[in-house]
């Protein structure tokens, strides 16, 4: 698969600190990329390094094959940013603002590209508004627009959904994952269920440091590391033993109204619950519930951010 | 690209009130210095004798004087206007704009210059009301207006190159304002030191490199090449410290 991003043993360094530490990653083409860590990980850091506006101590970064610098103009209009604060002039109108973006980035139908990206933004009901007087909401979108209105193949999109409102959230992502059919997306976000719904890949970084980096099913497989079972018996049955599969662990047991439910571990890799169904019903017990559970992507984030500290 | 940013900062002054304010209050202390030049010279000559009154000239006393005082209140007004072209761009992060686009430093710099300018001509273009009002009652000699302005001019396209340096290093504008109206009084102290200084030698370097003196020269009408020279690098010496300064994020 081509890669539209290499982050090849990058370093950065503050006096005093190190913000990220040998990190490497890659981006698929066609791929949102989610990028994922706690407060202070050093996200903003490393996107603000593959937008060329800060070099790194360490390491190299290269997008669409070029390695990544301040004056590497043929890349700039090939890259759209939308940092934690998107950068907007409060004392223009929106439709200026736009203009004079696409401008800066030489768009030949400045008017054309400015009315498409604002009808599919929704904001051309505020196109003559000072961008000042919008909610948060809108200046969001705005902020979004800045970043398209070049139609730059690769996107940067630094927490676009942060403190909106769940309209706003909604309609932002559905664009977000609309914009992926003709674009490759680096999209950081600290809602995990937001990645998990729009990402394929992701990077987990921790500390300055890259915890777990791929496709998401796969690292889903890799923490899995055994296989992860909710079985339901009859109500008031008793379990029994099940060190026929091999080695496994009761995690949680609960009673509920019509079953006894059971969180087990085994140790085995494949899927045992044709095996484990017909020996549960060999005993005579009742089986309510047999499911394989997947770890959700909320469990690996707080092992990786917080198990390796 | 540079008419573009252009543009947007001339729209920018125009779309907010500190253009205005600006320009009513240059106009209005303006007025009133040249309202109290013009009666100082009307009681000049009618407290002397006819043949006295005569040498008396209203371009010095007048035109002159008033234009020195314009140059004075560029002291505070250049500042205002440069203070935030870059040091408020840097603190809302609009500046990334910029670094993520084509554009080049050089032609922001050039851009941002070119629209103080703009502002600081739109407030000179005002004071035009004064000469045409003198003209009206009946005063005719203005020998020196054209290169009046000239000077101002020039000192104003110096003022805002000095202007944009402070606001490219700092991240605050009041820092940045500060700095350029020391930076202006300095190089007015120069001059005095020059004027000061017993040794020949130092007092042609400290006058060639303080400001007034070649501003004093355009007033009257002098234009040498030395002052040309001296404009064009201080601007150009300016100017280009602020690019090397936006520039230091290069790599």
């Amino acid at each position: 698969m081509d890669k539209i991003l290499v982050v090849d043993k990058v370093t950065k360094e503050y006096p005093g600190r190190v913000a990220v530490s040998n990190i490497s990653f890659q981006v698929n083409k066609g791929s949102i990329h989610g990028f994922l860590g706690p407060n202070g990980a050093g996200k903003s850091t490393t996107m603000k390094m593959i937008a060329g506006l800060l070099p790194s101590s360490m390491g190299e970064i290269f997008l669409f094959d070029q390695k990544v610098s301040s004056q590497n103009v043929d890349i700039k209009n090939q890259l759209g940013l939308l940092p934690e604060n998107a950068p907007l002039y409060v004392d223009m109108k929106v439709e200026n603002y736009l203009q004079f973006v696409a401008k800066l980035h030489k768009v030949k139908n400045v008017n054309d590209q400015v009315n498409k990206v604002m009808e599919d933004l929704h904001l051309t009901e505020v196109r003559n508004r000072l961008i000042g007087n919008l909610s948060k909401g809108y200046r969001q979108r705005v902020g979004l627009a800045q970043a398209i209105v070049y139609d730059a193949p690769f996107l940067i999109l630094d927490e676009p959904t942060n403190g909106l409102d769940p309209q706003t959230v909604v309609e932002l992502r559905d664009f977000i994952k609309k914009l992926s059919s003709t674009k490759t997306i680096l999209f950081s976000s600290h809602v995990l269920s937001e990645v998990e719904q729009l990402c394929d890949q992701i990077t987990i970084i921790h500390k300055g440091k890259i915890r777990a980096s791929g496709d998401l099913k796969e690292i889903h497989r890799k923490f899995r590391q055994g296989i992860s079972i909710k079985l339901g018996i009859g109500c008031g049955e008793v379990l029994p033993d099940l060190s026929n599969f091999g080695k496994y662990e009761i995690h949680h047991h609960s009673t509920l109204p019509l079953e006894e439910q059971y969180q087990l571990t085994f140790e085995a890799e494949k899927d045992i619950r044709s095996d484990l169904g017909k020996f549960i019903l060999d005993r005579g017990l009742k089986l309510m519930t047999l499911t394989v559970e997947s770890p959700e992507l909320e469990d690996i984030f707080l092992h990786m951010t917080e198990t390796k500290k | 690209m540079i008419w573009t940013l252009w543009k947007k900062e001339m729209e920018s002054y125009f779309s907010t009130p500190l253009a205005y304010v600006l320009i009513g209050l240059f106009s209005l202390i303006s007025g009133i210095i040249f309202f109290n030049l013009l009666v100082s010279y009307t009681d000049g000559i009618q407290s002397m004798p006819p043949n006295m009154a005569e040498q008396i000239s209203f371009v010095e006393e007048v035109v002159l004087k008033f234009f020195a005082n314009v140059n004075f209140l560029f002291l505070i007004f250049i500042p205002l206007i440069t203070m935030k072209l870059f040091s408020e761009e840097k603190r809302l992060e609009t500046i990334d704009l910029f670094w993520l686009s084509p554009i080049k430093e050089w032609q922001v710099v050039l851009a941002k210059g070119l629209s103080a300018l703009g502002l600081v001509l739109a407030m000179l273009f005002i004071t035009g009301v004064f000469p045409l009002v003198i003209w009206g009652v009946g005063v005719r000699d203005f020998s020196l207006l054209g290169t009046s302005y000239l000077a101002v001019s020039l000192n104003a396209c110096a003022y805002i190159a000095l202007g944009l340096f402070c606001s490219s290093i700092s991240g605050n504008q009041i820092i940045a304002a500060l700095l350029s109206v020391l930076g202006i009084m300095f190089l007015w102290m120069i001059t005095w030191g020059g004027h000061l200084n017993s040794n020949y030698l130092v007092a042609e370097i400290f006058t060639y490199i303080g400001i007034t003196s070649h501003f004093e020269r355009v007033l009257r009408g002098i234009l040498g090449t030395q002052d040309i020279i001296y404009f064009a690098s201080f601007i150009f010496i300016f100017s280009f410290l602020a690019v090397k300064s936006l520039g230091r994020r290069n790599w």
